[in-house]
């Protein structure tokens, strides 16, 4: 996988596909089979069937369904217990990665640096250094996403939320603005760019900033 | 005016398919600018009023109220009542629908419609980011559906509480029945959020307040009102359609659900669940690790239910005897899709999926898949289902059929290929082109689906003067409904129906004695709404519209209190728990149990940017401690005086009831002009809504009392003239006694704001 990120969310997403799918299609063919097994070939009253005016019988115990419930409870425990365990990890970034500041704003994109160096539409960063974005907006709702690489944090005005990776693929990778802020919305796109880390460093210094 | 609870169902039934018609439109209005990003079909500014309004008309003007078609024509006649309890409020209900969908729909003839989406988020909605006037009206509009829901919600709880047939116990209770039950409950506890959200967003808007503007406050605060409606309302608008399709699955096999307990015991549990699963909206907001887990295992905990419903409507299938026609087959297919919006719902509740689907296609194809088809067609099939008790025609069935394999190529045409571009960012006129095959199969799907409701609505029109003669009961069902005529007599049955025997039956009441003093018609429901109408159009029209409509409204009002209006409730019945509470006095419960939401809501609004602030003044520092004392020395004397004139009334010493409510309006308008003064001085010193946080949660929170206060003065001026004529007495104390829960009640949200504002 291309990055970190990338590989815990889209593995657990996996996870979820197989599962999901699995759990659909038993159900939608176990459906489709009732329906062509049990399907009238005539409208005859048939025996058991309750007529006008009659009141819900009291009933056995739904054995069959509480089975099922135990099945989807475990399917559902799996989920969860799958987000948990990736969670910590996606969410604790190590002590020392780069940290970027990333600033939102009606429409595009502002990277800032540690030296105070600042660029506008195009951030760049290194491969195989984890990265924390710390991410705000300047005005409305933003969500900052780079969907290759996994990463997707809301930005919003008043707060700071973060993200971390490490980009293992060099290469430039889109931004794109996952909340609806307005009429630049669609072309709220900017470009992550992933350099070799000697690369990186060559332009990171060449910034100067502060 | 009609108010029969059929005639307003038809009603609603129209004016939900106009309103489907132009949300419809809507989409696919922005399904062409689709079909190729490098279009200008519509421009971005008019891409985001089309897909906002489409939302948002969809989800409160169209499904919801398609679902509540159905309920004013069936709820009554499945619990065996002739009527619904308040049957001018239900038509009133639907006026305030209508209006609110136009005050909606003229918000496009202004300078932009609501351009921020469904969810309207602040601080886009704000003032300085979207600064058009129609924005304004379409949040009325959305006030206006809020007031037309909470009547209703009453009206139903009511309804469903008192006017059962013997017998019909709450287990008992049809499945659709049961699901409009637990729908109104969701619906009194969900919709008074969205009006404080509207309250205040519009207050931000119109009186520039700073709630949702401030850096200081809480950048959240709409976020977490907006989803604790948002959320619920998910399944307000899914359950009507659970109910339909479980009342065609019985009727097709004819046979009750497989473990119908349960699912309804499931159905409850939904319920109350889908008041602590809001946060998963939020999952990318920065909202603590440990919030999230929680609202982690609530979103997919709450999927198990939904397990049990589905999986039971599929055993009932077993061993069956499923009789295949149109609404079986769009119960079935509303199954099968519903099982793809749930399992793709089940990702969007973890918190971990949420960083990368959020504000992606798939969040888009996954609610299309519950909302349209769980909700939509299960709706559909609902309206082929009672179809026939409408109108007493049956449709043509090969049209039925026809319709059904059009609209599943369409629908799944439509929705399956969104989650294909899953990458495609939500909202967006322009998206990656490496994408634009699926968006282009995506809008042919919706064309295919557009057209496909052409062919029930000609089928509906055609069959209602060509179709065979229905009878009684087409389907071979077994609620009460089919018990009756198609389309059912005015007063329903009959007779009186009971299950008092374990089976249904009539107990005659021949003739005269039975229902025909009953009034089907009045014109106030019209006229006030009409009156609420353009009094809120004129707030972004006109001043001299907002004159007339308080003119229209005032006077409707007083016709509406004068009318002679009888409403029938048979003297038998089931209606536990509340067999000692008469219709009106649960009415005026239900009532405030919204009210209590609303301020519980608005204080929370106050509390949370209070906490999320830095600093606030010290008590004292802002706002005088003397003014809140005496007025709550005031308010409380007011609720004695209350309950001084309802213990005089009890007592037929009627010129003691008239003097004490006389001293309350007295009280009442002290208070007030305690509160003008008190604002007034505020002014002088330059404190004013836009000033400050503090200020703002003042001004608007009191304010809101305060109009509480207004509204509760200008009824009791209602009493006192009454009064004065010698209306209330030993025979006739009730409408001081609920007038008094009001007015209590606006009291007591008096003794939480004194200490909240003035003295911590």
């Amino acid at each position: 996988m291309v990055s970190t990120s990338a590989e815990a969310v889209y593995g657990l997403f996996n996870l979820f596909l197989t599962l999901g799918t699995l759990v659909g299609v038993v159900v939608g063919a176990y459906m489709l089979y009732n329906i062509l097994r049990y399907k009238a070939k005539e409208d005859k009253p048939a025996e058991g069937e309750v007529s006008l005016g009659e009141l819900p019988p009291p009933q056995g115990f739904p054995v069959k369904l509480l089975v099922s419930i135990f099945l989807s409870a475990a399917i559902v425990l799996s989920l969860i217990v799958g987000t948990f365990s990736i969670l910590e990890y996606l969410e604790s970034p190590p002590r020392d990665a780069l940290e970027v500041r990333v600033i939102a704003f009606q429409w595009g994109w502002e990277f800032v640096y540690p030296n105070g160096a600042t660029v506008l539409g195009e951030g760049r960063i290194p491969a195989n250094k984890p990265v924390k974005f710390i991410v705000t907006s300047r005005d409305v709702f933003h969500k900052f996403g780079v969907l290759e690489l996994g990463i997707g944090i809301d930005a919003i005005p008043g707060k700071i939320n973060y993200y971390w990776t490490e980009v293992r693929v060099p290469g430039t990778y889109e931004v794109r603005c996952f909340e609806l802020c307005g009429p630049g919305h669609g072309v709220m796109v900017g470009k992550l760019i992933v350099m070799e880390p000697s690369e990186f460093d060559k332009w990171y210094k060449a910034q100067g900033g502060g | 005016m009609t108010t029969s609870h059929k005639d307003v169902g038809i009603l609603y039934l129209v004016t939900s398919i106009y309103f489907l018609v132009v949300a419809g439109v809507l989409a696919l209005l922005f399904r062409f600018q689709l079909v190729d990003p490098s279009l200008n079909f519509l421009n971005a500014q008019k891409f985001n009023q089309a897909v906002s309004m489409h939302g948002l008309m969809m989800i409160l003007f169209v499904i919801s109220p398609l679902g509540f078609a159905l309920a004013n024509y069936v709820v009554p006649l499945q619990i065996g009542a002739r009527d619904l309890a308040f049957p001018r409020l239900n038509a009133l209900s639907y006026w305030l629908y209508l209006f609110g969908g136009i005050l909606a729909i003229i918000s496009f003839f202004q300078d932009s419609a609501i351009d921020a989406g469904w969810t309207m988020y602040a601080p886009l909605t704000a003032k300085s980011f979207s600064p058009y006037v129609g924005v304004d009206t379409g949040g009325l509009g959305v006030a206006l559906l809020v007031a037309s829901v909470t009547v209703s919600t009453v009206n139903f709880i009511v309804t469903i509480f008192r006017s059962r047939a013997q017998g019909l116990t709450i287990d008992k209770l049809p499945m659709f029945t049961f699901t409009i039950l637990l729908t109104v409950l969701m619906m009194l506890y969900a919709f008074p959020p969205l009006l404080a959200a509207i309250i205040i967003l519009l207050s931000d808007r119109m009186l520039g307040t700073v709630y949702f503007t401030s850096p200081e406050g809480g950048s959240l605060l709409w976020d977490h009102m907006f989803w604790f409606f948002g959320h619920p309302e998910v399944y307000i608008v899914l359950f009507p359609a659970l109910g339909a399709v479980a009342e065609v699955i019985q009727a097709s096999t004819r046979r009750y659900l497989y473990g119908r307990t349960a699912v309804m015991i499931a159905m409850a549990i939904v319920a109350v669940l889908s008041f602590l699963v809001w946060g998963h909206h939020m999952f990318n907001t920065g909202i603590s690790q440990d919030i999230r887990k929680v609202f982690t295992i609530t979103t997919i905990a709450i999927s198990i239910p939904f397990d049990a419903i589905i999986l039971s409507y599929i055993y009932s299938l077993v061993k069956a005897k499923i009789r295949i026609n149109t609404p079986m087959l769009f119960a079935l297919g509303t199954i099968g899709v519903f099982i793809i919006g749930g399992i793709t719902g089940v990702f969007l509740g973890s918190n971990v999926l949420s960083y990368v689907l959020r504000g992606t296609y798939f969040v888009v194809a996954h609610f299309h898949y519950t909302m349209v088809g769980g909700g939509l067609l299960g709706l559909i099939a609902g309206l082929y289902y009672w179809y026939p008790k409408m109108t007493g025609r049956m449709f043509d069935e090969r049209l039925g059929r026809i319709h059904f394999v059009v609209s599943m190529i369409g629908y799944n045409l439509l929705y399956f290929p969104l989650f294909i571009a899953w990458e495609t960012p939500r909202r967006v006129p322009i998206y990656q082109p490496d994408l634009i095959f699926w968006h282009q199969l995506a809008t042919a799907g919706g064309i295919v689906f557009g057209l496909s409701f052409l062919i029930m609505f000609w089928n509906f029109l055609w069959s209602l003067k060509n179709g065979p003669p229905a009878g009684n009961n087409p389907w071979g069902a077994f609620t009460l409904e089919w018990a009756t005529e198609s389309p059912p007599p005015p007063n329903n049955f009959p007779g009186i129906p009971t299950f008092s025997g374990g089976k249904l039956a009539f107990i005659s009441t021949n003739g005269a004695a039975h229902g025909h003093h009953e009034t089907h018609l009045s014109p106030y429901p019209f006229a006030v709404s009409l009156g609420a109408f353009l009094a809120l159009a004129g707030i972004t029209v006109h001043p001299l519209l907002l004159l007339v409509g308080i003119a229209v409204l005032g006077v409707s009002a007083v016709g509406w209190g004068r009318e002679r209006f009888i409403a029938h409730e048979d003297p038998i019945g089931e209606r536990w728990p509340f067999e000692d509470v008469d219709r009106v006095k649960l009415g005026w419960w239900t009532f405030i149990a919204s009210e209590i939401a609303l301020f519980g809501i608005v204080i929370s609004a106050y509390l949370y940017v209070r906490t999320a602030s830095a600093s606030w003044p010290a008590p004292g520092a802002l706002f005088d401690v003397w003014h809140g004392a005496v007025n709550t020395f005031i308010l409380l004397t007011s609720s004695l005086t209350v309950v001084l004139a309802l213990a005089s009334a009890k007592a037929d010493r009627k010129g003691m009831t008239t003097a004490f409510l006389a001293a309350t309006v007295a009280l009442g308008l002290l208070f007030l002009f305690n509160k003008y003064d008190e604002w007034a001085k505020l002014f002088k010193h330059g404190v004013t809504f836009g000033s400050s946080l503090p200020a703002s949660t003042f001004f608007l929170t009191t304010g809101i009392h305060g109009a509480h206060v207004t509204a509760g003065v200008i009824a009791l001026l209602y009493l006192v003239h009454r009064s004065a004529k010698g209306a209330y007495g030993k025979d006739n104390w009730e409408p001081i006694e609920y007038f008094g829960y009001y007015w209590h009640f606006v009291d007591i949200v008096w003794v939480f704001l004194f200490p909240l504002f003035y003295l911590v």
